[in-house]
C-alpha cells in the first residue's frame, strides 16, 4: 500500500494509506484520547473522546490543482465540524490539529459526560490504577464536577454476566469494545445491547450466559472496570502487583502470560504480548485455570511409604530410598527393568534429564502419557515438517492457504481458534475439513466435511491431485514406503476418491493447486486427524512436502497434540523408540502400553511417574503399578496412581521454577519464577538430577550389570539454565536456543506494547519484556527428512454400527483445573449422538445409554447435540468420570448403542 | 396564495381518491405506465432532477441528485420509503397514507423503476397500525391489477413492495437507524461513510426517501417538469404540506406552495384561522421539535428552505408548532429535550449523557423550583459541548430547543433563578431522586 504524508500538530508523518488519524498521530509521538477504539477492533466512532480538527488541501474544481497562498503554500481548508480521529482516514496533505482550545473543549466535554453518570468508586474499583477513564481524565479532562450528585442514575449491580465475569453497570460507559471483542475476535457473539439512551446496557445473549472460551479477554479491553473477573474482583489493587512472565502449559499454544502476584500470592493471570503467539489474548482456561497453583491440596514434602501407610520425610531420606531400590532393582533384574513415564506439561528441561537420566541407567521404556487403548504413536510428522524460523500468524493473510484437518481448535489449542481465523479475516484461504463441525468451520472459506469412509479418500485424493500439479517428488522418493504409496495412488481414479469424499474432481483439483501455488501454505490437524491412524497424517506430510516450501517461515505442518509440552517431550527423547532430537535408538524400549504388560509380568520392576496420574483413567496401569515393586510418583498433587506408589515427591509449579517449553510450531519460549516453590516442592528437573546424585552416592557395585554409569559431576546442574545449555548443546536441532537468546523481545512488536508503552489504549499492561521465544530452525530444510510411509489405518477389533470418537475439550477432569472458577462449566460425563441416531432409539438428552464394544460396555448419559453426524458418537474422554478405556479397542472404536431401560 | 390543485393530499379535491378505482379513475397509475412503458429509468431520474423535488424528510437534499449517487452496474439495489414520522408536531405522512394512499404507492413503485430497484420497503412507525393496514390493502389491489410483481405489463420489471412496522423508537426514522432495524438489529444509526446509496440495506446500494417526497414522483411524471416548477420558489419548487399545530385555532396538515408567508398559514382563515384567543405569538418552531425557534418577528418569512435557513432556523420537516404568550420558554425547552433524552439512543456520549444532564437540570429549575445562576452557564456548556459532536443529527436536534430558549429568553432562565432563590435561599434541595 502507498503511503500518505500529513501534518499533525505541525510534526509530519507518513504512515501506510488506509491508516487511521489516532494511529497516524501514535506514530507521530502524539497522543490523541481515545475510548471506543481499539487498534484490534474496527472503529465505530461511538465515544466521541477522539475528536480533532481536520483539513485537507483546497482544490481548485476548474483546475483540480491545490489552491496555493502567497507562499505557495496549499490553502487548507478545515472542516466546518470537528472528526473522530479513529473513524477517518489520513489523506495526502491532511491537517490535523489536537490541541487547539476548541478541540480541548470538545474532549473536555466528553470526559465531562462520561464522568455525570460515573459512580466514581474508584477506591473500590478493580481497574484504579491502570484505567483509562482515570488517565484520560487527568490529562484531558475537567478539574472539578458540576454535576449534582443527586441526579445520577444507580442501577443495581452487580450482573453476573456468567461465571466468569461481572458487568457493573454504572461504571459501563458503553464502548462496545467488549461486545465488539465477542464479535470480531472470538466469533462468539454472545454479547449485546439492550434497551436506550441512559438506559443502554451490555448484556449476554445465550445460554448458557457469556458462552464463550474468550471472556475474559473483554476485562482487559474493558476501558473502566465495568467487567470484571469474578477471580480477581476486590482482590488486590493493581499497584500492588508484580508482574511475573510465564508460559502457558494447558495446551500446546504456549500463551506468554503474566502472572499478577502479590507478594508470593497469585492475584490474577493476564496475557502478555507475543505477536505470533498470543497477540494480546488468552483463553479463560488460560486465565482462570491457574489456581491449582495454590490449591490447598498441593504436596508439600517427600512421602515414603512405611508399613503400608505414606509418612512425610526429608528429602534426603526420600532421595535415600529411591537410589537404594532403583540400584538394587537394576542390579538384580538389569536397567530394563526400569520404566518411567512423564507428564506433556513438564518442561524441557525436566524432560530431557528425566530421559537422560533412565537412558543411563540403562533402560529405554520412556514415554510422554499413560499409553491406554487411544494411545498413539509419538506424532514425527509435526515436529519434521513444523513452520521453519520467523514463522507469525499474525501477519498471514491473502496468498496464504491452511488446511485444518481433523481438529477442534476450540477446545483442542483455543487461541490458535483466533489466529487461524485471523488469517482468513485477512483474506487468507482457511479449508477446515473433518468428520463434524467445529466452531472454526464459521470463518471457514471452505469448508469439507466427510463421512468416515470418506476421510482418508479426501487426503489422498488430494495428494493424488498434487501429485499432478508438482514435480516436487525428490525428497519424497527418499522415504521408506513412498513408493508403496504412490503406487496405491495410481491404481485408484480421482474419480473415485473424489466421490468417496463427496468433493468433485475439480475441487480436489483445485484445493491441491491452491495448496501448492500459495504464498504460503499451513497444514493444521488435531486428535480427529490422528486417531484415523497414520496413513492419513502420512499423506498429509507428502502433500505438504510437495509444496516445496516445507520449513520456511509460515509454511508447514502443526500438529495439536495434547498437553502444553508434547513436542518438547518428543523432541527431548521421552520417548521409547528414539533419543532426544529425533534420533533413532539402537534398542527400542517399551511403550507405556509396553510397560503396563511388562510390569505385570515381572518384567518391569520400578515405575516412575512424573506429572502423569495413569491410575485414574486406566486398570491395566492400576494392575501394573500394584504388581510393581517400586513405584516413584513425582506430580503436584496426591494422585489416584500415588495410592500404589512406594515414594511420593513434590514437584514445583510452572509458577515455582524457570523452564522453556516447546509448542506446537516448535515454537521454545522461556518461563520465569513468579513466586517461591509451596514447602519444600522441586523443579522435576531438580528432583532429577538430586535422584542422580544420590544414584552416584549408593555404595554398592552394580552386580552383573555393571556399575552405575551416574557420577556426581556430571549431575551438578545449579540453575534451569544449565540443564538449557546442555539442551542447546546437545539436542539436535536446539543448538543457539540459549536462555540469553530466548530473552530477546525482538521489534515484531504490534504496536510496541513489547516496549512497555501498554497503558495507552485499555489501560492493561501486556507489557513483555521477558522475551518472545524462538521458533527452531526447521528440521526438514536440511533435506534430512526422516519419515515412514506405513500407510497404517486404525483398526477395529469387530464391525459394529456406531463409532465412538474421542471429543477433545478444553474444560476437562485435569487435575491443572481443581480449584479454579472454570469448575462450573466443567460439564459431567456425556456421550454425544445426533438427534436421527437419537430418535431411532427414542433416547433424550439424559437419558442412560449403553455402549457396547469388543472391549467391554459403559454406561453413561445422553446428550443429542444438534452437530454431531449420524453413526458417530462423541465421548469426551478427558473428563473425570468417564472411564474410555472400559470400551476402547483403539483410538477409534466400534461400538452398539442401547438405551437404558430402567424398570 | 391558495391552489388550484393539490399535489399530494388530493383528497382535498377530489373525493374517495384513497379508493382504487376513484384513482384510477382520475389518471392514477397512468404516469406509472407511462414510464414503464415508453420512458427508461434514467429518463425517469432526469425528470426529478430537473424538477428540484427536495426531500421532505427534512433534509431538503434534491432527490433527483441523491438518485444519482448511485454506482453504476451494482445490482440489487432497495429503494426504502421512510414513514417513521416521529418529529414532534409532524404529521402529514400519516393523513396521505390514510387518504390517498395509491399516490404513494405508485410513487414508490415509479421511483423503485427509476434506481432500478426491484424490492421496496415501507417502514412504518410501530404505531401506524392502522395505516399499515390501508397501504397493504392497496397494494394488494395494485398486485391484482398488475402494477406490482413479476413481468409488470409485460415489460420485464419486476417489483415486490413490503410493509414493515417498526418498534416505536424516533431514531428509527433517521435513515441508517432504519436500515439496522429493517435488518432486525437494534435501531442505531451507521457510520457515514460509506453511505446509503453505497452500501445500505443489507450492505447494497440503496435509496431512502420520505413519504411526501415519493409522493411526489407520480404527479411529476405526469404532468411534467415546467407544471411542477410554476409551483413554489425557484430553489423550493413544488408544494409542502405543513402540519400546522399549537395555539391556532384550526391546526391541520396544509399543503402550500413553498414560499407562502409564515403569516398566512398561522392566519389565514383558510389555514390556522388565528391565534386562539386572539393571543400573540411567541414561539414558533417551523421544522418539527428539531429546529432552532422563532419569534412574532418573523412572521413575514416565506415558507421555504433557503428563507428559513437564513432565519437561523430550518424548513425541516414542515411540522410548525405555534405557541402562544401563556407558555414558559424554559418549561418548553424542558419538555422537548425530555422527548430527545427519552428518545436518545444512548450510542454516543453527548447525546446520551447530555439531554439527560440537561433534562436533569431544567426538571429541578421548572418543576421543583431549584435554580441557581450557575445552572443558567451549566445549561450554556452543555448544549456546547454537544452542539457538533454528536453521533447523528439526534443529538444535534436535541440542542436546538435549549439554546433557542436560553438565547431568546434569557430573562425567563434568570427569573426562575430570583424566585427560587427567594424562596429558598442557596439551598441545594436534599433529596434524593430515583
Ligand atoms: C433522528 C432523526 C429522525 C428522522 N426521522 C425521519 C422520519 O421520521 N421520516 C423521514 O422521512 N425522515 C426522517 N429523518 C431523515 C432521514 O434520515 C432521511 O434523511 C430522510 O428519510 C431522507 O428522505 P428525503 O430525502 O426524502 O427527505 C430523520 C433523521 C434523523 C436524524
Ligand atoms: S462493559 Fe466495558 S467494554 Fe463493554 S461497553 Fe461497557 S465500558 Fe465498554
Ligand atoms: S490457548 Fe492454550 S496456551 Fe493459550 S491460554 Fe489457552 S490453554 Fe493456555
Ligand atoms: S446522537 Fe448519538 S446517542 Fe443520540 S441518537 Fe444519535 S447516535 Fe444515538
Ligand atoms: S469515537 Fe474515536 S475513540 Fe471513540
Amino acid at each position: 500500500m502507498s503511503d500518505v504524508t500529513l501534518t499533525i500538530d505541525g510534526v509530519q508523518v507518513t504512515v501506510p494509506a488506509g491508516t487511521n488519524i489516532v494511529d497516524a498521530a501514535r506514530q507521530a509521538g502524539i497522543a490523541i484520547p481515545v475510548f471506543c477504539y481499539h487498534p484490534r477492533l474496527k472503529p465505530v466512532g461511538m465515544c466521541r473522546m477522539c475528536l480533532v480538527q481536520v483539513g485537507t488541501p483546497k482544490v481548485d474544481p476548474a483546475t483540480r490543482q491545490p489552491v496555493l497562498d502567497a507562499n505557495g503554500q496549499p490553502v487548507i481548508a478545515m472542516m466546518p465540524k470537528l472528526q473522530t480521529a479513529c473513524t477517518t482516514p489520513v489523506s495526502p496533505g491532511m491537517v490535523v490539529k489536537t490541541t487547539t482550545e476548541e478541540v480541548r473543549f470538545a474532549q473536555r466535554g466528553i470526559l465531562e459526560f462520561l464522568l455525570t453518570s460515573h459512580p466514581l468508586d474508584c477506591p473500590v474499583c478493580d481497574k484504579g490504577g491502570e484505567c483509562p477513564l482515570q488517565n484520560l481524565t487527568m490529562g484531558w479532562g475537567p478539574a472539578v464536577s458540576r454535576f449534582d450528585y443527586n441526579d445520577k442514575v444507580h442501577f443495581e449491580k452487580p450482573v453476573k454476566l456468567g461465571d466468569l465475569i461481572y458487568l457493573d453497570r454504572e461504571r459501563c460507559i458503553l464502548c462496545g469494545r467488549c461486545v465488539r471483542f465477542q464479535d470480531e475476535i472470538a466469533d462468539d457473539p454472545v454479547l449485546g445491547f439492550d434497551n436506550r439512551g441512559r438506559n443502554w446496557m451490555i448484556i449476554s445473549k445465550s445460554d448458557p450466559p457469556f458462552n464463550s472460551k474468550f471472556s475474559g479477554n473483554t476485562t482487559d479491553i474493558c476501558p473502566v472496570g465495568a467487567l470484571t473477573s469474578s477471580d480477581f474482583r476486590f482482590k488486590a489493587r493493581v499497584w500492588e502487583l508484580q508482574s511475573k512472565p510465564v508460559v502457558c502449559t494447558l495446551c500446546p499454544v504456549g500463551c506468554n502470560l503474566t502472572l499478577d502476584m502479590r507478594h508470593d500470592r497469585l492475584m490474577r493471570v493476564m496475557p502478555r504480548e507475543n505477536a505470533a503467539v498470543n497477540d494480546i489474548w488468552i483463553c479463560d482456561k488460560g486465565r482462570y485455570g491457574h489456581r491449582f497453583i495454590e490449591a490447598p491440596d498441593r504436596l508439600t514434602t517427600p512421602l515414603v511409604r512405611r508399613n503400608g501407610k505414606l509418612v512425610p520425610v526429608s528429602w534426603d531420606e526420600a532421595l535415600e530410598v529411591v537410589a537404594d531400590q532403583l540400584t538394587l532393582i537394576r542390579a538384580r533384574h538389569g536397567g530394563q527393568a526400569l520404566a518411567g513415564l512423564a507428564g506433556p506439561q513438564l518442561s524441557n528441561e525436566d524432560l530431557y534429564l528425566f530421559q537422560k537420566l533412565l537412558r543411563e541407567l540403562g533402560s529405554e521404556n520412556i514415554d510422554t502419557g499413560i499409553g491406554g487403548p487411544a494411545a498413539l504413536p509419538p506424532d514425527e510428522i509435526g515436529g519434521w515438517l513444523a513452520p521453519g524460523p520467523n514463522t507469525d500468524l499474525s501477519k498471514l493473510g491473502s496468498g496464504t492457504v491452511v488446511l485444518v484437518i481433523g481438529a477442534d481448535p476450540e477446545e483442542e489449542a483455543p487461541l490458535y481458534m483466533l489466529r487461524l481465523r485471523g488469517i482468513a479475516q485477512r483474506g487468507g484461504k482457511l479449508v477446515v475439513a473433518g468428520l463434524r463441525p467445529t466452531k472454526l468451520e464459521r470463518s471457514a472459506t471452505q469448508v469439507v466435511r466427510y463421512r468416515p469412509e470418506g476421510e482418508l479418500a479426501f487426503v489422498q485424493g488430494l495428494l493424488k491431485a498434487a501429485l499432478e500439479h508438482s514435480s516436487r517428488t525428490a525428497t519424497l522418493e527418499r522415504l521408506a514406503g513412498w513408493k508403496e504409496l504412490r503406487a496405491a495412488l495410481e491404481r485408484v481414479s480421482l474419480n473415485n476418491l473424489a466421490t468417496a469424499c463427496g468433493l468433485t474432481v475439480d475441487g480436489l483439483n483445485q484445493l491441491a493447486k491452491d495448496f501448492l501455488t500459495a504464498s504460503q501454505s499451513l497444514i493444521v490437524y488435531g486428535w480427529e486427524a490422528r486417531s484415523a491412524g497414520p496413513a492419513l497424517t502420512e499423506a498429509l506430510a507428502a502433500l505438504m512436502l510437495l509444496s516445496g516450501r516445507t520449513g520456511t517461515a509460515n509454511n508447514g505442518i502443526i500438529a495439536l497434540l495434547p498437553g502444553g509440552n508434547s513436542r518438547g517431550a518428543i523432541e527431548m527423547g521421552v520417548r521409547p523408540d528414539a533419543g532426544p532430537g529425533y534420533t533413532p535408538r539402537k534398542q527400542r524400549g517399551l511403550d507405556a502400553n509396553g510397560i503396563w504388560d511388562a510390569a505385570r509380568e515381572g518384567k518391569v520392576r520400578a515405575i516412575w511417574l512424573a506429572g502423569v496420574d495413569p491410575a485414574a483413567k486406566l486398570p491395566v496401569a492400576r494392575a501394573a503399578l500394584e504388581a510393581a515393586e517400586f513405584v516413584i510418583v513425582q506430580d503436584l498433587f496426591l494422585t489416584a496412581s500415588a495410592e500404589y506408589a512406594d515414594v511420593v515427591l513434590p514437584t514445583a509449579s510452572v509458577a515455582e521454577r524457570e523452564g522453556t517449553y516447546t509448542n506446537a510450531e516448535r515454537r521454545v519460549q522461556r518461563s520465569r519464577q513468579a513466586c517461591a516453590p509451596v514447602g519444600e516442592s522441586r523443579p522435576d528437573w531438580q528432583i532429577v538430577a538430586a535422584v542422580a546424585q544420590a544414584l552416584a552416592m549408593v555404595p554398592i557395585g552394580g552386580g552383573r550389570n555393571g556399575p552405575i554409569p551416574v557420577t556426581t559431576e556430571a549431575w551438578s546442574y545449579m540453575v534451569a539454565a544449565d540443564v538449557g545449555n546442555e539442551i542447546a548443546a546437545q539436542v539436535p536441532g536446539y543448538a543457539g536456543i540459549t536462555y540469553a537468546a530466548l530473552a530477546a523481545t525482538g521489534t515484531g512488536g504490534s504496536w510496541g506494547r513489547q516496549f512497555d508503552d501498554a497503558i495507552y489504549y485499555d489501560g492493561t499492561s501486556y507489557t513483555n519484556t521477558e522475551g518472545v521465544g524462538l521458533v527452531l530452525p526447521a528440521l526438514a530444510s536440511k533435506g534430512t527428512v526422516n519419515l515412514t510411509f506405513t500407510g497404517k489405518v486404525t483398526r477395529f477389533a469387530d464391525e459394529r454400527p456406531m463409532l465412538l470418537l474421542e471429543q477433545v475439550l478444553a474444560y476437562d477432569g485435569d487435575r491443572h483445573l481443581r480449584g479454579s472458577k472454570l469448575q462450573s462449566l466443567i460439564p459431567r460425563g456425556y456421550a454425544a449422538i445426533s438427534a436421527d441416531d437419537a430418535a431411532k432409539l427414542n433416547i433424550h438428552s439424559g437419558d442412560r445409554v449403553r455402549l457396547i464394544s469388543a472391549a467391554g460396555e459403559m454406561v453413561i448419559p445422553a446428550r443429542v447435540l444438534a452437530d454431531v453426524p449420524n453413526g458417530i458418537i462423541l465421548l469426551p474422554a478427558g473428563l473425570a468420570d468417564v472411564m474410555a478405556a472400559e470400551i476402547e479397542t483403539g483410538p477409534r472404536t466400534r461400538v452398539n448403542l442401547a438405551k437404558v431401560v430402567t424398570e | 396564495m391558495g391552489l388550484t390543485e393539490h399535489i399530494v393530499m388530493r383528497e382535498l379535491d377530489i373525493p374517495d381518491i384513497s379508493d382504487f378505482a376513484v384513482y384510477r379513475r382520475h389518471g392514477g397509475w397512468e404516469a406509472y405506465r407511462y414510464a414503464l412503458t415508453e420512458k427508461t429509468p434514467a429518463d425517469i431520474v432526469q425528470m426529478v432532477k430537473d424538477s428540484g423535488l427536495r426531500g421532505r424528510g427534512g433534509a431538503g437534499f434534491p432527490t433527483g441528485v441523491k438518485w444519482g449517487f448511485l454506482p453504476k452496474g451494482v445490482y440489487p439495489r432497495y429503494l426504502l420509503c421512510n414513514c417513521d414520522e416521529s418529529e414532534p408536531g409532524t404529521f402529514n405522512n400519516h393523513q396521505i397514507i390514510d387518504k390517498n394512499p395509491h399516490q404513494l404507492i405508485e410513487g414508490v413503485a415509479l421511483s423503485a423503476y427509476a434506481i432500478e430497484a426491484n424490492v421496496a420497503y415501507i417502514y412504518m412507525r410501530g404505531e401506524f397500525a392502522a395505516a399499515a393496514r390501508t397501504l397493504e390493502r392497496a397494494i394488494a389491489q395494485a398486485y391484482e391489477a398488475g402494477f406490482l410483481g413479476k413481468n409488470i405489463l409485460g415489460t420485464g420489471f419486476d417489483l415486490d413492495i413490503y410493509v414493515h412496522r417498526g418498534a416505536g423508537a424516533y431514531i428509527c426514522g433517521e435513515e441508517t437507524a432504519l436500515m439496522e432495524s429493517l435488518e432486525g438489529k437494534i435501531g442505531q444509526p451507521r457510520l457515514k461513510p460509506p453511505f446509503p446509496a453505497v452500501a445500505g440495506l443489507y450492505g447494497k446500494p440503496t435509496i431512502i426517501n420520505n413519504v411526501e417526497t415519493l409522493a411526489n414522483v407520480p404527479r411529476i411524471v405526469e404532468k411534467g417538469v415546467a407544471w411542477y416548477r410554476s409551483h413554489g420558489t425557484e430553489k423550493s419548487p413544488g408544494t409542502k404540506c405543513f402540519s400546522l399545530s399549537g395555539h391556532v385555532n384550526r391546526p391541520g396538515n396544509y399543503e402550500l406552495p413553498f414560499g407562502v408567508p409564515l403569516r398566512e398559514l398561522i392566519e389565514s382563515p383558510e389555514y390556522g384561522g388565528g391565534m386562539k384567543g386572539g393571543r400573540p405569538v411567541k414561539i414558533i418552531i417551523p421544522g418539527g421539535a428539531s429546529a432552532p425557534w422563532l419569534t412574532a418577528d418573523h412572521l413575514d418569512i416565506p415558507l421555504d428552505y433557503e428563507s428559513l435557513a437564513a432565519a437561523g432556523s430550518m424548513l425541516g420537516s414542515g411540522g410548525v408548532i405555534v405557541l402562544n404568550d401563556t407558555v414558559s420558554a424554559p418549561y418548553v425547552a424542558y419538555k422537548m429535550d425530555e422527548f430527545f433524552k427519552h428518545e436518545s439512543c444512548g450510542k454516543c456520549t453527548p447525546c446520551r449523557e447530555g439531554t439527560h444532564w440537561l433534562v436533569r437540570t431544567l426538571h429541578r429549575m421548572v418543576e421543583e423550583g431549584h435554580a441557581t445562576a450557575a445552572d443558567i452557564d451549566t445549561l450554556h456548556s452543555i448544549y456546547r459541548q454537544m452542539a457538533g459532536n454528536c453521533f447523528c443529527l439526534l443529538g444535534e436536534s436535541a440542542v436546538m430547543p435549549i439554546k433557542s430558549a436560553l438565547q431568546l429568553f434569557p430573562h425567563e432562565f434568570e427569573a426562575l433563578v430570583k424566585r427560587s432563590s427567594s424562596r429558598n435561599g442557596h439551598q441545594i434541595p436534599l433529596i434524593v431522586r430515583h
